[in-house]
């Protein structure tokens, strides 16, 4: 058995390689992948949780992020398609025509 | 053999008539767009439009209407019998009430722009609708399950909303500056859940609150990870470098319904979460909302002082609302959180009036939102100068409006609560906001007309939205004297809602 110090260190791992990731990656599609892996470092910490308290909660609330980052990623890669159509382009520092 | 859980579906109603509502308005459009003949006669693109409008409307005033019956019987109904997760009481009715009335109002401003700029698909109304079922969610939640999905049954749709004009450069990077931010917030947000569970082992609020161990290093982190999640919600400084380009970006009847509307839902399901969950660590946390207040006042207004571009400038102003919501925050008493409640109110009205002058100024060809669109306004418009010099006014805080009466409520719950200091910023901060709010009047009035293009007349629907913006925002501000007792709307009397609705928080 897998003891709980293990998966939130490997969770909490996980969510700070998202959020740098997310913060200083410059490819859209890279930073969307990083939001992801912060999602899932979550999911895991829900899942070991789950484990360590007995009860379901925590598993019924990683289905349901999964349906959500599901939802998520649909639209983002949406709004990333429409703004390639209109740029050509899926680096963050040449959308900047909204700034001060 | 389970046993089925035991609902209760008065509980979610509100929310299940706006959700039924989206699913008519895409069924709708579907078949009216096939078959363009009905009864006999041939349907333009207006008239479908209207249809939806209309669909839109009715299921937003049932939701308004349940809650409202819901807010009058006192009733508090849990959705499931022994762990709620949705809840309708006072407190949730009176969210519930608002945020459909908020987005019917943005229903209706909707119409004419959409047909202006040429984007008037259907499912603007369906989004519409069902990121309002989100926010509902997000404020009768009680456990954090539903909090979760609330918050990201409000923001996706409003992802796609921000980029609805999607040939146009500027709405694109709107929608993705929203998305990445908005997703980014819900991570970390996530996480803090996840932490908080993991200290608790459960996720009901009242539950989270019996369990809480005083100085958990892992609770710590977790509530702090959920306050930075709200706090990005909310553009709180130092999380609110999305919000002027968000809201400068998005066509301008989703900028009216969006910082309406999103600001109503996070603050009251932040209350909730403060109060109902973190409510014996609450100390602590108002030393934080104390820090949050403060320079969110501070950054809101002082940015928007340089302002050229109208949307710009309301949205740092929104950001400066939303520094003096959070004083509530940090009094942490019963009486700031009515008043927080109140200012909601007022807010959601000063704010959707001054959006809907810009979005019936809107032409096809581009949004009014340069700062000299508005010069020589008085001359060619004197009505739509005049409403907007109200809600400008209001927004600064001048009394005879509910922004005074909004703002008064909630420095006297401070100063009673001996934050002085911060009271003290707040009202520095209002100074420094009069400076900017009247650069419009002054523009408008003082000025000779320019080269702008605007459009030459107002629909009937924007002036129905202007006008109840307009009464809401008088009748509301007019402490001490009561209007009207046949209205039904005074300063007193709304009060007396936000008091009775904040009881239930605790």
């Amino acid at each position: 058995m897998v003891p709980l110090e293990h998966v939130i260190g490997l969770s909490g791992l996980l969510f700070v390689i998202g959020t740098i990731g997310a913060l200083t990656r410059r490819n859209l599609i890279v930073i969307l992948m990083s939001i992801e892996l912060m999602l899932n470092a979550a999911n895991l910490a829900f899942v070991g949780f789950a484990r360590a308290w007995g009860q379901h909660d925590g598993h019924i609330f990683v289905l349901m992020v999964i349906v959500v980052a599901a939802c998520e990623v649909a639209v983002g890669l949406g709004i990333v398609v429409a703004l390639f159509r209109n740029r050509e382009s899926v680096n963050v520092e040449d959308v900047s025509l909204l700034k001060w | 053999m389970i046993d089925p859980p035991v609902i209760d579906l008065s509980a979610i109603a509100p929310i299940g008539s706006v959700t039924l509502g989206a699913i008519a308005v895409l069924l709708a459009e579907v078949f009216l767009t096939r078959r363009r003949r009905v009864l006999g006669r041939e349907m333009s693109a207006s008239y479908i439009a209207a249809t939806l409008v209309v669909l839109s409307t009715i299921a937003l005033a049932i939701a308004a209407y349940t809650a409202m019956a819901g807010f009058a019987s006192g009733a508090s109904i849990g959705f499931l019998a022994d762990v709620p997760g949705v809840r309708l009481d006072r407190f949730s009715s009176f969210a519930i009430a608002l945020i459909s009335l908020a987005a019917m109002l943005s229903c209706w401003l909707s119409l004419k722009y959409l047909a202006e700029v040429e984007i008037d698909h259907g499912e603007f109304y369906a989004l519409l609708l069902l990121s309002t079922a989100g926010m509902m969610v997000l404020v009768a939640a009680t456990d954090f399950l539903m909090l979760f999905l609330g918050l990201e049954l409000m923001s996706i749709p409003i992802y796609v909303l921000a980029g609805f004009d999607r040939r146009n450069l500027r709405s694109n990077e709107s929608a993705l500056k929203y998305f990445l931010v908005g997703s980014f917030a819900s991570g970390l947000l996530l996480y803090g859940i996840a932490l908080v569970y993991g200290v608790t082992g459960t996720l009901d609020f009242a539950a989270v609150r019996a369990a809480l161990p005083p100085g958990n290093p892992l609770a710590l982190v977790g509530i702090g990870l959920l306050i930075i999640g709200f706090a990005f919600k909310v553009s709180a400084v130092p999380f609110h470098q999305w919000t002027p380009d968000v809201y400068e970006g998005a066509p301008v009847a989703v900028t009216a319904y969006m910082s309406v509307t999103v600001k109503l839902a996070a603050f009251a399901a932040l209350l909730r979460v403060v109060v109902g969950a973190f409510g014996d660590v609450l100390a602590s946390l108002q030393d934080v909302f104390w820090m949050l207040s403060l320079l969110t006042i501070l950054v809101g207004n002082v940015m928007a002082t340089i302002q050229t571009n109208v949307k710009r400038l309301l949205a740092y102003s929104s950001v400066a609302h939303a520094g003096y919501l959070l004083m509530g925050f940090a009094t942490g008493t019963a009486e700031s959180y009515s008043a927080v409640l109140f200012y909601l109110l007022g807010y959601a009205f000063m704010n959707l009036g001054a959006f809907a002058v810009l979005v019936s100024l809107s032409t096809g060809g581009k949004d009014c939102e340069r700062i000299e669109d508005l010069a020589g306004l008085a001359r060619s418009r004197p009505g739509l100068a005049a409403l907007l010099t109200l809600f400008a006014i209001s927004l600064a805080g001048i009394p005879g409006t509910v922004g005074f009466t909004a703002k008064f409520f909630l420095f006297k719950a401070s100063v009673d609560a001996g934050l002085i200091g911060l009271t003290i910023v707040a009202v520095f901060g209002s100074l420094v906001s009069v400076f900017y709010y009247l650069r419009l009047p002054v523009l408008m009035y003082m000025h000779e007309p320019g080269a702008a293009k605007l459009r030459p007349e107002a629909a009937t629907l924007e002036l129905l939205v202007l006008g109840l913006c307009a009464a809401a925002v008088v009748l509301l501000g007019l402490f001490p004297i009561e209007g009207p007792s046949w209205l039904g709307l005074s300063t007193l009397r709304a009060l007396d809602w936000a008091r009775t609705s904040a009881q239930f928080l605790f």
